[in-house]
């Protein structure tokens, strides 16, 4: 439904077009890399060393670990692989908080 | 190479001369292991190592455990109730002191590999502290 009165008012509206000073913006361009999604992938590294690490601790406990240096090594690249993602995580996070204190 | 490949590497080495331990430690238990001469001794067991080409990773493996030689020794001992017709019996060709040097390369070859380890783990550690603080 619609009111003849506002109708009328809009129909003699035209609307802005550009005013041939400033080229209008194309909107953010996509960042060359995958962005999070690629972090993520990481993360899913991250996952299979944990998993591989839980397993031979069950090996260990159970009594079927042939290799100790195995475990250790596993325990630690997952540490490592770990501490990589946080600062890497960190990095990022500082790198977000920096660009929204630019409002301020 | 994988992102923790050095450590990759020096675990392969862990394991083989994890394996070279096993193999030493079997000879030495196996030393006075006495056979009737009609049977074969105990042959000693060595390991064959390899290299891992570095296109797959790189490092070492076991390609497979070489036997000693199964005629071993004849001995005299008539009052072992293995002896025959004769007295004797067969010993194994286990050589102590050959079986301690290697024992002692088996066990320095796994902690230079487990040195190897830890240094790479401290190094890795190290990149992760770049541009912390």
């Amino acid at each position: 439904m619609s009111i003849p009165a506002v109708s009328a008012v809009t129909a003699g509206i035209t609307p802005v077009t550009g005013t041939g000073y400033l080229s209008p913006a194309s909107g953010t361009q996509a960042a060359s890399g995958a962005g999070f999604a690629s972090a993520l992938g990481s993360v899913d590294q991250l996952q299979k060393l944990q998993s591989t690490t839980d397993a031979l601790a069950v090996k260990a406990v159970t009594g079927t670990l042939t290799d100790v240096h195995d475990y250790t090594i596993a325990a630690s690249e997952s540490k490592l692989a770990v501490e990589l993602t946080a600062a890497v995580r960190n990095k990022a996070i500082d790198a977000f908080t920096e660009i929204m204190r630019m409002q301020a | 190479m994988s992102i923790f490949g050095a450590i990759g590497v020096a675990g392969s080495g862990l394991t083989v001369y994890r394996k070279w331990l096993d193999a030493v430690s079997d000879n030495l238990a196996n030393m006075s292991t006495v056979r009737k001469t009609s049977e074969a001794a105990y042959q000693a067991k060595s390991v064959i190592a390899q290299e891992i080409p570095s296109a797959s990773g790189g490092g070492v493996q076991v390609a497979g455990i070489g036997l000693g030689d199964a005629a071993g020794r004849l001995v005299y001992e008539p009052t072992n109730p293995l002896a025959d017709a004769t007295g004797y019996v067969r010993y194994p060709d286990v050589d102590m002191s050959s079986q301690m040097a290697q024992l002692i390369m088996a066990q320095r070859g796994y902690q230079a590999n487990a040195a190897v380890v830890d240094r790479a783990k401290a190094t890795y550690e190290a990149a992760l502290q770049i541009g912390r603080s």
